[in-house]
């Protein structure tokens, strides 16, 4: 009898508490939007303390988001986003991928990608000064996990809490700052055109570097954002001089300056620099998912330099 | 002359040999028999390459599977054809089978997607399971696997991941309107945890714009199904899904059950009887008798049809794929021209203005290299008809080969579309893209019409003033 009403006792207890646990790591995963896996072990090591949980959930997901990162390392990646960001003087371009072209719409990759590009602009940001007109800095994947973000933490870092929450493997593969002298305008272009912040995002982007040879007054933004367009869609391989003979098919044209310029096919890439009396001194295309062999092992202080 | 000896000398031989063979019947006779005895009857088997005939007693629906990578939908396919195959019901496939699916080259576009059959008792299924966004819009757009309803695959450990909203919106573009939910992995969670991944996707579904509360949600383990272990989280959680699936997501209507539907492809007069319109009745039924309409090139006329013919032969009634002819009553054959459409009358209208998903050929594909920008004009080809388009682009500058865009399509003069209408674009000599109408829109206005056909510089000089 009495054990009977122990035993009662114990399951009107049991309920109500089992229901709490229930509703907290609801709660937590809510909150923290890590996996039900991981939310349950915060709760049961810090007896349903649902703050000590959060807290130390946060200090894992770093050691998590490595521990998954090595874990998911080797997979392949082939899609992902291209990203550029431009700031007067200097610019950045890089490429991050992942595995799957639906993680490349994520909101948490954008930002990962975001960061990246906003790193890599900083660091170019604080290179020396020059009196060459065009200096680029080629990244590789192991320079570029090294970079510091505004968070302090390293790019690294980012891209394995990222890792931790979508669950795919990523890299980082390979990025280009850019950094023009004071009479050099760069403008950058991304396909398909992204968002209206600093950085944007797509499977294709381009830098290129004008000199006015005219003081001339032309909307460089323009002329050089449908020129870096034209790079995007028409995928040049050198700029080429005068002394290229233009190719027989019109089609497979590889010198950017006789190329039919891709919003108007009456006229040549020359004839509209010539128009508004500009020069193009340099220009980068990446395409996300192409095969390179510039990224090879290069010094972070490798510098390549134009003109 | 040639022909003649030999039709002259064929039945001379002939005769000659079934004497000599004559001559001796009895002799003849004897050896075969005993042939017969040394050998026994032979009949030859080609176990290769030996084709099943398709059974056509279900109903066909046509899934997929969508959900992260490591959440289990190859597993859960392989479970599914391995727990069916032990009722008869499908071949057992294995994982690495449908992972390492094949790049198909058919009809040379490169489509990277794994077909399955399987059919539970009820219907008869393909199943695609294939990777990628990009890959599963191509398909919707070339119609290399279209789905009527798909299952979302989701881990009982991870719950709905970031990306889960990005296969939920796919979902959403390619139209499938019915999903099933499958929580795998539960050998490895907790009850309660089941409940709250199965709380969090309701909610995830209803914010999706999908009936969250009525989705039918299963648990299981596609593993222990695929290893045949723990039964009643594994096979037969299988099976109830599959159930669910049997009722949940409904069954295509078939082409011959719809509204009579015949591009016109060529018009006759034949004298003493009237007009005559060929083509291949693309859906319904025809019969002698029926009301008919002939819709296209902005006009619309009202018929009977009074008498079916395929082959010169009376038909009782046509149905959909015949190639047939119709007589036609009261109309002239000036009125009718090819690429109208005759119908069911109200059961199609005339467009101009549309919303399209378009598949971009790449330039290895056979289409052009360069990319395009809005105001291109093509040629679009459709059922019996082409007509010159503009294309605007919405949401992006511009459109590389090899790549999938939406596009909006304004026609030069209104012809019959319908949602879910496939067709072809193309730039002179060149085939640049293939696509399906998403939506139709609100025909275009005498100004749009006008301003279709302006220049370069009439429009940029439009767009100027309504600036200022």
């Amino acid at each position: 009898m009495m054990s009977l009403k122990v035993l009662t006792r114990f399951f009107h207890n049991q309920t109500p508490c089992l229901a709490a646990e229930k509703s907290l790591l609801a709660t937590l995963r809510k909150k923290t939007g890590y996996t039900f896996t991981n939310c349950k072990k915060a709760l049961e090591m810090h007896n349903n303390d649902l703050k000590q949980a959060e807290e130390w959930l946060k200090q894992q997901a770093q050691s998590l988001g490595w521990a998954k990162a090595t874990k998911l390392e080797g997979r392949q990646t082939s899609q992902g986003l291209i990203a550029l960001t431009v700031d007067k003087q200097n610019a950045a371009l890089v490429e991050v991928n992942c595995e799957t072209d639906f993680v490349a719409r994520n909101k948490e990759f954008h930002k990962m990608v975001h960061e990246a590009a906003v790193s890599c602009l900083n660091f170019t940001q604080q290179q020396p000064e020059s009196n060459i007109s065009v200096t680029r800095f080629f990244m590789n994947d192991t320079q570029l996990k090294t970079l510091p973000t505004q968070d302090g933490k390293s790019l690294a870092d980012h891209l394995a809490l990222m890792i931790g929450t979508v669950g795919e493997n990523a890299s980082l593969r390979r990025a280009l700052g850019v950094k023009a002298h004071k009479d050099v305008h760069l403008s950058g272009y991304v396909h398909p055109s992204g968002s209206g912040s600093s950085v944007s995002l797509g499977k294709i982007g381009a830098i290129v570097a004008l000199k006015q040879l005219a003081s001339k007054e032309i909307d460089l933004d323009k002329v050089g954002k449908e020129l870096c367009q034209h790079i995007v869609g028409m995928n040049p391989k050198k700029i080429g001089t005068l002394s290229d003979k233009p190719a027989k098919d019109k089609e497979e044209e590889t010198c950017l300056i006789h190329q039919e310029f891709l919003l108007d096919d009456n006229v040549t890439v020359k004839e509209i620099l010539d128009e508004h009396e500009i020069d193009i001194v340099d220009f980068k295309r990446f395409e996300c998912g192409e095969n390179t062999s510039e990224v090879a092992d290069q010094p972070l202080e490798y510098v390549e330099t134009c003109q | 002359m040639a022909s003649l000896i030999v039709a002259r000398t064929f039945p001379v031989v002939q005769r000659t040999v079934k004497q000599l063979l004559i001559n001796d019947p009895l002799k003849r006779h004897s050896q075969t028999r005993i042939i017969q005895y040394i050998i026994p009857t032979y009949t030859q088997h080609r176990f290769y390459a030996e084709k099943k005939v398709f059974d056509r007693t279900k109903p066909h629906c046509n899934v997929g599977t969508i959900g992260h990578v490591d959440h289990g939908k190859t597993t859960l396919t392989a479970a599914i054809t391995k727990v069916l195959s032990d009722k008869k019901l499908a071949d057992v496939k294995r994982y690495q089978d449908i992972d390492n699916a094949p790049e198909e080259k058919a009809r040379g576009i490169t489509i990277n997607v794994a077909h399955i059959e399987y059919q539970t008792e009820s219907r008869h299924y393909g199943h695609t399971d294939c990777p990628g966004h990009a890959d599963y819009i191509k398909n919707m757009i070339t119609g290399a696997a279209q789905m009527d309803g798909a299952i979302l695959v989701v881990a009982a450990t991870d719950g709905v991941m970031p990306q889960t909203r990005e296969h939920l919106l796919l979902a959403k573009q390619i139209g499938v309107e019915h999903l099933v939910v499958f929580i795998n992995k539960v050998d490895a969670a907790d009850k309660e945890m089941v409940e709250l991944v199965e709380m969090e996707i309701r909610e995830l579904l209803t914010q999706m714009g999908f009936d969250g509360d009525k989705v039918p949600i299963v648990t299981g383990s596609a593993l222990c199904a695929l290893e045949g272990k723990n039964p009643d989280i594994g096979a037969e959680s299988v099976l109830k899904l599959l159930q669910e699936v049997d009722s949940y997501i409904p069954t295509p209507i078939r082409e011959l059950d719809k509204p009579f539907l015949l591009p016109v492809e060529h018009v006759y007069s034949i004298p003493g009887r009237g007009t005559v319109v060929t083509g291949r009745l693309e859906r319904g039924v025809l019969k002698k008798g029926n009301d008919c309409e002939f819709v296209g090139f902005s006009k619309v006329l009202k018929s009977t049809v009074t008498g079916v013919e395929m082959f010169h032969q009376i038909l009782e009634e046509a149905q959909a794929g015949d190639q047939v002819g119709a007589l036609v009553r009261g109309v002239k054959r000036d009125d009718i021209k090819r690429g109208m459409v005759m119908a069911k009358p109200g059961t199609v209208k005339s467009y101009d203005h549309v919303e399209s998903q378009v598949y971009i050929l790449s330039k290895e594909e056979g289409g052009r290299m360069k990319p395009f920008t809005s105001f291109i004009q093509l040629q679009m080809f459709c059922r019996t008809w082409d007509c010159a388009i503009q294309v605007t682009v919405p949401d992006k500058e511009m459109v590389m080969p090899g790549e999938d865009s939406k596009l909006v399509l304004k026609l030069m003069r209104p012809m019959v579309l319908e949602q879910g209408q496939r067709f072809t674009l193309r730039d002179g000599s060149q085939t640049l893209g293939t696509g399906v109408i998403t939506k139709t829109l609100p025909l275009l206005t005498e100004m749009e019409r006008l301003q279709l056909v302006e220049g370069k510089k009439a429009r940029e000089k439009r767009e100027t003033q309504a600036q200022k």
